[in-house]
């Protein structure tokens, strides 16, 4: 049995996450929205369907925000050695990838504004198949991270 | 050094012709409305126009599309609005491909596509060159210089004595009339009849067919429409795969191995050994009864116009002969290994995924439709369907390969030797982990996007053994000894 990979994401990942979560997760509030646009606002049935519909979205959306960025937060470990790079994560679905360091062809860091604005970063990794990704960051780890993944997988380096 | 230069002037057929093939059914279409429009007149200022279109373009396509060699590098310049330049060097060249298709063949020309690792490999190919400038081409690009006449006589005769595999007759009429290409047949019937459904009205075509079948439902009628309807799609596949696979030859060069295929369109295909990235050998299932499979290879060069790696080694082979054949060809991927299968509890897991949507249509069609109870025999197949998929899934390991071997309705074997694994990805659902399964997947490069292999609800600890296999500095013992886990050697044919 392998060990765990041992890193885990930088906190802010978390306030990061929620705030992505916040955004992202609104556009669900517009499926009760076209239920009733498509059936009216006369009937109360309807009313009650979208209504009850607005209820567990808003509590999805809410969960969404509490609870799943600090599970996926805690769920999150990765590790980088000579060899291979290690993902483990996952709520429902666990999923734990190992990627030898001789088939990465790049590995670059990514921002979007949120991740910016909390000075946090990912770094994607390809192979010649596949694409993965260490979600957050700290912007300064990242790219640490991202130069000891290049310069490993260089001293790794095999045609593919 | 050399200039710029065109193609034979064929070129501006086999652009109108790719362009007419690519646009098949909007020209169907657009002409229909035209026609519809108004009288016969109209329709024949159509048909003119389009030719008139197609002859402009492909001229113009032909005009302005220049190439050249210079320093190793081909150098492409096309477009007709937007110009595109395409520079190629020889050493991101990894295949090139000389193919004549009906058109080149009665020019007496060929087709040359030269193909990289990349998505950019699709636009640098010259529709129409005479043979000896692709010769010229080729050798330019495989080896920066002309080759003399005679070394050229030389390289014939040592190709003289190179292995080459010919399909046999007997072989090609089975591939043919067990073609897995049947659905595909049936589909494209199927993409016919909606194209045609909106130039009818719906009520006349429901009109017409009470008008047709008897109200009395005639379920002979019925039934005698669908065989002539499978029959047509059979005859298609049967005829397709006669013209694909007819004349099928492997040869095998010092370092790639080429395929010839086709018999009205010529297509020859090169694989150099060092692309090959994984082999699969799928035992279809009109084919596997008879003991016979399709050989695959998964290559990071050739990528067809769907951007799939995947090329066709041998169109139809004994199962028993596999092993011989990867022997001479591949040796890298022969013989057998220990392998793992998943355990007997997990079963019913694969039951319910091969049963459950059509459990759901028929609990639908019981339920809302009243049919009778009898439907859900139907059932049967299906829990059939799923024990088997069960029973041929297995993984298996040794120094240097990892063997997986699944069903969706084919058996399809695939081997990975273990520098061409590009990862190893274990996952499982809640589920899996509270009943201690888990599945294992492994992707290689192919084409553009690369491909994987899955094996699903493994006993939860195996690929996790597994996963340092894919680094070299670990050796994994699967399945030791006196475990409980059902064990057999992949692949298990012969």
């Amino acid at each position: 049995m392998k060990k765990d990979p041992t890193r885990k994401l930088t906190p802010r990942a978390i306030r990061a996450w929620q705030w992505s979560a916040a955004f992202g997760n609104l556009f669900y509030f517009a499926i009760p929205g076209a239920y009733l646009a498509y059936f009216g606002l006369e009937d109360s049935f309807h009313l009650w369907i979208a209504g009850i519909g607005v209820v567990v979205i808003f509590l999805l959306w809410l969960s969404g925000i509490v609870f799943f960025p600090y599970i996926r937060w805690k769920r999150w470990r990765y590790s980088v050695d000579q060899h291979e790079i290690d993902l483990k994560r996952g709520i429902l679905v666990v999923q734990r990838t190992l990627i030898p360091l001789s088939r990465v062809q790049h590995v670059d860091t990514r921002q979007g504004p949120i991740l910016r604005w909390y000075k946090l970063a990912s770094v994607t990794i390809s192979t010649a198949a596949t694409t993965h990704e260490i979600p957050a960051l700290d912007e300064v780890i990242a790219d640490r991270v991202r130069d000891t993944i290049s310069k490993y997988a260089r001293l790794a380096e095999e045609d593919v | 050094m050399s200039d710029f230069q065109r193609q034979h002037p064929v070129a501006a057929i086999t652009r109108a012709v790719d362009l007419v093939r690519g646009n098949f059914v909007t020209i169907v279409v657009l002409m229909v409305v035209g026609a519809s429009g108004s009288g016969g007149v109209t329709f024949a200022w159509w048909l003119a126009g389009l030719f008139l279109f197609l002859l402009v373009s492909g001229t113009a396509g032909w005009w302005r599309f220049v190439y050249r060699v210079e320093k190793g590098e081909l150098q492409i310049r096309q477009g007709i609005f937007v110009r595109k330049n395409l520079f190629l060097t020889r050493d991101r060249i990894q295949v090139i491909d000389v193919t004549a298709g009906i058109i080149q063949r009665m020019f007496g020309l060929v087709s040359v596509e030269i193909k990289t690792a990349g998505s950019t490999s699709r636009e640098a190919s010259l529709s129409a060159v005479s043979r000896s400038e692709a010769h010229r081409l080729t050798d330019l690009l495989r080896n920066g210089e002309l080759h003399g006449e005679g070394e050229e006589a030389e390289a014939a005769a040592v190709e003289q004595t190179r292995k080459t595999y010919h399909l046999p007759a007997k072989e090609l009429l089975i591939a043919a009339s067990t073609s897995g290409s049947f659905g595909i047949a049936l589909s494209i019937i199927a993409t016919i009849f909606s194209q045609i459904e909106p130039l009818i009205s719906e009520t006349e075509l429901y009109e017409w067919f009470l008008a047709v079948i008897p109200s009395e439902a005639d379920g002979t009628l019925i039934l005698s429409l669908v065989a002539v309807f499978v029959l047509f799609a059979w005859l298609m596949s049967f005829f397709g795969t006669l013209l694909t696979y007819g004349d099928f030859t492997l040869t095998l060069e010092e370092d790639e191995m080429v395929i010839r295929r086709g018999i009205f369109e010529k297509k020859q295909i090169t694989v150099p050994f060092n692309r090959i990235q994984a082999v699969r050998v799928v035992e279809g299932m009109l084919r596997q009864p008879f003991g016979y499979g399709t050989l695959y290879v998964e290559s990071a060069g050739y990528g067809d116009q769907k951007g799939s790696g995947s090329v066709v080694i041998f169109p139809l082979m004994k199962s028993s002969e596999i092993e011989l054949f990867l022997g001479e060809v591949l040796p890298g991927y022969r013989g057998t290994v220990k392998a793992e299968k998943p355990p007997l509890r997990a079963v019913t897991r694969y039951i319910i995924r091969s049963t459950l949507v059509l459990a759901l249509v028929l609990a639908g069609v019981w339920g809302v439709l009243n049919a009778s109870a009898w439907i859900w025999i139907l059932l049967i197949p299906g829990i059939f369907w799923g024990w088997l998929r069960h029973h041929d899934a297995a993984v298996g390991v040794d120094q240097e390969r990892i063997i997986l071997s699944s069903r969706v309705l084919a058996r399809t074997t695939a081997m990975v030797r273990k520098e061409r694994a590009q990862d190893l990805h274990v996952s499982s659902s809640m589920i899996q982990r509270f009943r201690g399964f888990a599945d294992l997947e492994v992707s290689v490069a192919s084409g553009d996007q690369g491909r994987s292999f899955r094996i699903r609800d493994l006993e939860a600890d195996t690929p996790e053994r597994l996963l340092p296999w894919i680094t070299k500095e670990h050796n994994v013992e699967l399945s030791p000894d006196g475990a409980e886990t059902p064990a057999k050697l992949v692949p298990g044919w012969g």
